[in-house]
């Protein structure tokens, strides 16, 4: 049984979002996907939120989550986790064989959040890791690790997060497309050095809905099926005084899995666009070297210019990359459609202090 | 490997207790070592891992499931953790079973910790903000209160005296003196139960289960690996799961629908038709006594409640009666580490149909039960139905296991063991939407607001922009409503949101009032006043008391409470249509919150282990013979090969003037993200003996060269420091 996916929405993403609350701007990417995928809520059989506790801003965040998505009192639970691993959550649940159609839903009004450093440091072992200080400190130790360990210099640190922001220039979903290069990079204000502040991506709003069903329904109801091949999800070790910073051994145990079901043997001759997790620049190429891809696949990678763009979704972040990937399976996505993309690679990371990560593989209708 | 069964082929679990010295992470892998040793596996037969922890308020740390990756055994794993609130524990198998029957693992190890004890003063403060920030939160609620109105509405409904009810905590308590790993076991009598203290009536102190702290774990495989390695697996035969509205004024506070339409999909599955007379053994989610007999009007599929109480009254229940109910003591005797509850219900499945239960075991040849956990805005209901194929009563470690042969260490004080406190800044400003900033500024106008759907037609409160239950459907017509209604429910409370008492004399009335205008029993939650606890009764015409309109803000606070009114009719004010607020850059001004969290962090064994070296002016890891390794910081676990370490009797020193930056970062910004007046040193030291490393701040001299490699110290901490303080200085 093959599971494909049946529709998209997306709402955002914007620095703020004063005129909708998180149920209306969920609603509204919600409505989006179910008219996306010709179908209505009242069909679909279970549901996957994604999302955080203080992020969202409860104790418990998941008893708002059935409304806005038209799921009242369907099978529906929440993955606190990477947007991804909801997708693979839900993945399973088809294969189960008990659900045809389950949505994956996710958001985030970062804006909201007036502490949002506070919440990230609040993420940090209490015992041995709170130290007091910004908790983008972790990023620092692990941009000099990467850069110690591999041939990357700052310099291709900062050329990733000025080509990302250009490139997404033209895309009306990025709200942090700028025209800048590797000398505003390197020189913008330090947060914790060697990462800069036009290095890491800036928090924003948005949701992003997706209706998954089983490959028996597409003649029914998907206007443009998008194959899902390959889930895969790992977690690298959450003692940081034991993990090695220079390498994201999360995304390559997630890669290995993901590939396996997919068959992909060469990742970089078999996957045509790949979106990668670059919350923080350096993040994005340590990635890559996880992934199996070479500089060479730079041009093929975050087309949408990626978070450092589009912006810092916290869970929904890559689900932001998941509706470009579909988007250009089915050759719609505009000006920065890569030609002839069939297969796509989408890589999640839940970001600092954590090495979790998920990769999806999709496939257009094409293979 | 499609479409598998999956069977439950080995448990573990930590003794529930008020106030553990382990940390999290560590009471996990303690459940898990147990879990794994039962299962004949060790961690690298284990192809994935699930987490169940219920709200990150508790434990306090955010993202919490990240946290206990290393202590579940999901490093370098899969591993995803899900989450429906107190339904949790019950949803961790759920999860666990569509990682194996999806085909994609042979094996699971599901895990579920919670650790109550950090959250102070009182765990049930965390309550406070599991209300929505907008509409309730101002009225300083907490989970005890909403507790308290829905037993007043079932016993309303279904003609339950308080006594009766009480039946089910002394069964409880009594069953859980049985059971190794309990917290509250005792021989009460329904009595004690009357005359414990009134929390909020009808809610005394006897009707509720214990806050704790544990963790337990079981390991899930599927039908080949289980049928190698267990003599009497227990499958996992039918799931259901079902999440209701948020809006929880607006739903049958007496029935739990959701728990039903959760059991009804478990049944169908495992091919149950008649619940009552095919389930041999029942363990309901009971964290308050009441809820067992809530839960198992949905769980029998009956409505009308007449089952439940004939089982009751016949004695049905005890653990040698015809339907067993609660047989490990459920939460009420073994404590409520809320996600943890859940899968000790699950364990205790596992140990009753394969024979292991011991003293507990029941007395009839039990071959299918089933458990179920509830929780959220009383919303949510999980349910897993188990079989085996014919498990004897049989010795086993499981069945011969005491107190004392559980890992989990008691703290009556936190002043016994290292400890640190913390509080969170964490500050919100939500923005109310369209709908939200409508009913808001009738609030502001001495109104109480709703909207009607055009395809159901019901009237809602609060206004919303699409119908939940009607695919989304846009809603626009705005209505100003009475402010009159009648109380459906209520609550006479004696305490505070953070569960601190009331002042002597003072009682808060909560009700649950259907307004006038509205669907019926659609309504919302406010005080009552001007009328006397004992004259509040169900059916009782009630009218809003409005603030001075110069001092309402549009907050739920506009009405200062509702008071009785003595006309036995609708009122006469019909609904007036009116125009939703125009959206603009005055009228949409967010809602301002915080969550009002404090917490006090246990080290734990290995943090305290380190804190009291450090205290000392020394350091030391621990010893893995499995990795030949001295880990460090010193930890009671070890991550990799998951088996259980000392931090004293394993302890190696290692030279704290012998360290050697591995990594630094120089940062410019506080924790709040605050420009620092001048810029900290953040470095990552290694030590030569040792596998591992310590995060500190680096005391920076005149003259010192930061760099990789820089030799450095570890300096001695005062006591009662915390990792604030960790420093080092060069050696140079």
């Amino acid at each position: 049984m093959g599971v494909v996916v049946l529709g998209v929405g997306y709402c955002g993403s914007f620095p703020t979002s004063s005129g909708l609350s998180y149920r209306e701007l969920i609603a509204r990417a919600a409505s989006m996907a179910y008219q996306d995928a010709g179908i209505n809520p009242e069909q679909i059989d279970g549901a996957v939120t994604v999302e955080e506790d203080f992020i969202s801003g409860y104790s418990i965040a998941d008893e708002y989550t059935p409304d806005q998505i038209g799921m009242v009192r369907k099978p529906i639970y929440t993955v606190p986790g990477d947007f991804l691993q909801g997708i693979g959550s839900a993945v399973m649940q088809i294969k189960t064989g008990r659900f045809k159609t389950v949505v994956v839903a996710s958001f985030s009004k970062a804006s909201n959040v007036l502490t949002k450093d506070e919440v990230v440091g609040f993420a940090y072992d209490p015992i041995f890791n709170r130290l007091g200080v910004t908790p983008h400190y972790l990023a620092g130790i692990e941009m000099q690790h990467f850069l110690s360990g591999s041939s990357f210099t700052a310099v291709d640190v900062a050329e990733f997060s000025a080509k990302s922001r250009n490139s997404a220039l033209c895309n009306p979903l990025a709200p942090y497309a700028s025209r800048v290069n590797v000398s505003d990079v390197l020189g913008a204000r330090s947060v914790a050095s060697p990462v800069t502040e036009l290095m890491m991506a800036r928090p924003a709003d948005a949701a992003v809905v997706v209706v998954l069903g089983t490959d028996d329904e597409v003649m029914d109801t998907a206007r443009k099926p998008v194959y899902v091949t390959g889930t895969g999800w790992a977690s690298g070790n959450s003692i940081i005084e034991r993990r090695d910073h220079g390498i994201s051994a999360g995304t390559a145990l997630a890669a290995k899995m993901a590939y396996a079901e997919a068959n992909i043997e060469n990742p970089e001759a078999e996957i045509d666009v790949a979106y990668v997790c670059d919350i923080y620049a350096h993040r994005a190429l340590m990635h890559m070297e996880a992934l199996g891809l070479s500089c060479d696949m730079l041009p093929f990678v975050n087309p949408d210019g990626g978070a450092q763009a589009g912006g810092d979704l916290f869970e929904a972040t890559s689900g932001a990359r998941f509706f470009d990937a579909v988007r250009q399976l089915r050759g719609e996505a505009g000006v920065h459609q890569i030609e002839g993309a069939e297969r796509a690679l989408v890589h999640g990371w839940r970001g600092v202090p954590t090495d979790t990560c998920a990769v999806v593989i999709l496939e257009g209708e094409g293979r | 490997m499609k479409n598998n069964r999956v069977a439950v082929i080995g448990a573990g679990m930590t003794r529930f207790v008020r106030r553990a010295n382990e940390s999290s992470g560590e009471l996990a892998s303690q459940a898990v070592q147990m879990a794994l040793q039962d299962a004949g596996l060790t961690i690298d037969d284990i192809d994935c891992v699930c987490l169940g922890t219920a709200p990150d308020a508790f434990d306090g740390i955010h993202m919490n499931g990240e946290n206990l990756i290393a202590g579940s055994g999901g490093r370098h794993k899969p591993y995803m953790r899900h989450y429906v609130g107190g339904g949790t524990g019950v949803m961790s198998p759920i999860h666990g079973w569509m990682h194996v029957a999806s085909g994609k693992f042979r094996t699971c190890l599901v895990v579920c910790e919670e650790k109550m004890s950090p959250c102070n003063p009182h765990p049930a403060g965390a309550f406070l903000t599991i209300f929505d920030h907008t509409t309730e939160q101002p009225l300083e609620l907490t989970l005890i209160h909403i507790f308290s109105i829905e037993m007043c509405r079932f016993m309303h409904t279904y003609g339950y005296t308080e006594e009766e009810i009480a039946q089910i905590s002394v069964l409880c308590k009594k069953n859980a003196m049985d059971h190794p790993a309990a917290q509250i076991a005792q021989q009460i009598t329904v009595k004690d139960v009357m005359s414990s203290p009134v929390l909020s009536w009808p809610v005394k102190r006897l009707d509720i289960s214990p806050t704790s702290d544990a963790a337990v774990a079981i390991v899930l495989a599927n039908e080949t690996v289980a049928r190698n390695h267990c003599k009497a697996p227990v499958f996992i035969e039918g799931v259901g799961y079902r999440l209701d509205t948020a809006y929880w004024c607006t739903r049958d506070l007496a029935f739990p629908n959701y728990v039903a339409m959760a059991a009804r999909d478990a049944y169908e599955m495992a091919g149950i038709t008649q619940p009552a007379d095919q389930i041999d053994i029942w363990e309901p989610y009971d964290p308050f006594d009441y809820k067992a007999l809530h839960h198992m009007n949905a769980l029998l599929l009956d409505k009308g409640g007449r089952r439940t109480k004939e089982l009751l009254h016949s004695g049905a229940f005890e653990r040698s009666g015809s339907h067993p109910l609660c047989p490990s003591g459920g939460a009420l005797g073994v404590g409520n580490p809320i996600a943890a509850t859940g899968l000790m219900k699950i364990a205790e499945l596992y140990f009753q149909l394969s024979g292991q239960a011991g003293k507990r075991q029941v007395n009839k040849n039990a071959l299918r039960g089933v458990a179920q956990a509830w929780g959220d805005l009383m919303q949510v209901g999980t349910v897993v139905v188990m079989s085996s194929e014919g498990g004897m009563p049989r010795t086993t470690p499981w069945s011969q296991k005491k107190a004392e042969d559980l890992p989990g260490t008691a703290l009556k004080s936190f002043d016994e063991v290292p400890h640190f406190k913390y509080e969170p800044d964490l500050r919100y400003a939500w923005d109310n939407g369209q709908a939200l900033t409508t009913y808001l500024d009738g609030l502001k106008k001495g109104h109480i607001r709703g909207s009607k759907c055009p395809k159901c037609n019901r009237m809602m409160i609060p206004v919303r922009q699409f119908c939940e239950i009607c695919n989304l459907q846009a809603v626009n017509d705005v209505y100003d409503l009475p402010d009159s209604g009648t109380v459906q429910t209520f609550t006479l409370s004696n305490v505070n949101w953070d569960s601190s008492p009331l002042p002597d004399g003072k009682v808060n009335i909560f009700a649950v009032i259907a307004i006038d205008g509205a669907t019926e029993e659609m309504g919302l939650i406010h005080k009552l006043s001007e009328v006397k606890p004992k004259d509040v009764k169900i059916g009782m015409r009630v009218k809003a008391v409005w603030k001075p309109e110069a001092e309402r803000t549009g907050n739920i606070l506009d009405i200062q409470y509702f008071k009785p009114v003595s006309d036995k009719g609708q009122s006469d004010i019909r609904p007036r249509q009116i125009k939703p607020v125009e959206l603009d850059a005055i009228s949409a001004q967010p809602f301002k919150g915080r969550i009002p969290m404090k917490y006090i962090y246990t080290a734990g064994q290995g943090g305290g282990r380190f804190y009291k070296d450090l205290f000392e002016g020394k350091l030391s890891g621990t010893y893995c013979k499995a990795c030949d390794a001295v880990h460090m910081p010193p930890t009671s676990f070890c991550e990799v090969s998951m088996t259980r370490l000392d931090p004293e009797k394993d302890a190696r020193v290692v030279n704290p003037k012998s360290g050697v930056v591995a990594a630094f970062t120089v940062v410019h910004e506080d924790r709040s993200g605050h420009q620092l007046n001048e810029p900290k040193v953040v470095v990552q030291v290694e030590f030569p003996e040792a596998f591992g490393s310590v995060f500190g701040k680096l005391e920076v001299k005149d003259g010192d060269v930061i760099e990789v490699g820089m030799p450095v110290e570890l300096v001695k901490l005062s006591k009662g420091a915390g990792a604030e303080q960790i420093t080092f200085r060069s050696r140079a």
